[in-house]
């Protein structure tokens, strides 16, 4: 039961002050499983985030179902699921004829203005801690920094394509 | 009614599974379903659900599906809809997961593991620095604010190990007083 309620907080925290869109929420979730109540290491949350983004629909709902199950089986993935999504459902729903007149108040762009930096710094974070574990030696380098200036010069090439690709590299590449 | 929820399943089905590329790849294809389609609505109010999404957190593409759901066929409507949105991914990610810890100690699941870190390592360095380049658009004076808060939530995270959250909230009150 206490597993259950942590898993709604873990996910509700994360899910509902992630500003800026899906991926946004990943340093969060990262911060809550990881770190706070340690269901995983950084390596096994790096391994799920890779299968989760070579799939589609909203990263943060993914992210919950499979991590919910892994800790609580199904049970687990639907509190944690329902903490993603509920609250701002009940608000959409219920104060979205209100929220729409402040959509464009200064107050909220001022405040969203002022989390972006942060949004980026926690990626930035969570991408270090993810580089340091990932980063062993030259082949593995070599592979970020390819993938690196394919998704920045070529945008239109689909991560999920880079991610099926890197595991077949790598199959060949660091098999014992 | 049970025509409506029936399209409501198919439309968001549709839209979230073949939206690779996360909640923003999603939006044009939800307005294609909800607004052409099976015009449930006009494109200007389309456009307010989007305000409406984007004033909150948590992910785009349920809290549209919440707000077109109930708009359609009410509280079955928002089931239908986020069902059809999430739920096919969240099973098929479940299998794989199993697979993950199934074949674990697997030598070849281990090297295409190696693989595959430092690809969505470039991920995130990718999304930071997209996230980056938005935030710090640098046009008057004040918004070298933005400067002070990333180096400010730096500082929080290496020396005091603060919570993500945490920061967060601050970030938005600095927000609400500078700018």
């Amino acid at each position: 039961m206490k597993t259950l309620w942590d898993l709604f907080i873990a996910f509700f925290r994360a899910s509902n002050f992630s500003f800026g869109g899906g991926p946004a929420a990943i340093p969060l979730v990262q911060a809550e499983v990881v770190n706070k109540y340690k269901w995983l290491t950084n390596e096994e949350f790096s391994d799920i985030l890779a299968i989760s983004n070579s799939l589609p629909a909203p990263i943060a709902t993914k992210l919950a179902g499979v991590i919910g199950y892994r800790v609580k089986g199904l049970l687990g993935a639907t509190v944690a699921v329902i903490g993603v999504f509920l609250p701002t459902t009940l608000i959409v729903v219920f104060l979205g004829g209100i929220i729409i007149n402040y959509a464009d108040s200064p107050a909220l762009q001022a405040m969203l203005k002022g989390v972006r930096p942060v949004v980026a710094v926690l990626l930035a974070q969570t991408a270090i801690s993810m580089g340091i574990k990932a980063l062993k030696d030259k082949p593995t380098w070599c592979l970020a920094i390819i993938a690196l200036i394919i998704m920045l010069f070529f945008p239109s090439v689909h991560p999920a394509f880079l991610v099926v690709i890197s595991m077949l590299l790598g199959y060949f590449l660091f098999k014992k | 009614m049970l025509t409506d929820l029936w399209n409501l399943f198919i439309a968001f089905l549709r839209a979230s599974n073949l939206g690779f590329g996360g909640g923003p790849a999603i939006i044009p294809l939800i307005q294609a379903e909800a607004v052409e389609r099976y015009q449930w609505m006009t494109n200007t109010e389309f456009t307010d659900a989007i305000a409406v999404a984007n004033a909150l957190p948590g992910p785009i593409a349920t809290k549209i599906a919440s707000y077109i759901g109930y708009k359609v066929a009410s509280w079955p409507g928002v089931i239908v809809a986020i069902a059809a949105t999430i739920l096919p991914t969240i099973i098929i990610l479940i299998i794989l997961g199993n697979l993950l810890v199934k074949y674990s100690k697997s030598e070849g699941l281990k090297a295409m593991l190696t693989g595959v870190r430092p690809i969505i390592t470039a991920l995130l360095v990718v999304v930071a620095y997209e996230m980056a380049v938005e935030a710090f658009q640098i046009n008057e004076f004040i918004d070298f604010f933005t400067v002070v808060i990333a180096i400010g939530a730096a500082a929080g995270l290496y020396f005091w190990k603060a919570h993500p959250v945490l920061l967060i909230v601050l970030s938005m009150v600095a927000g609400y007083l500078i700018f």
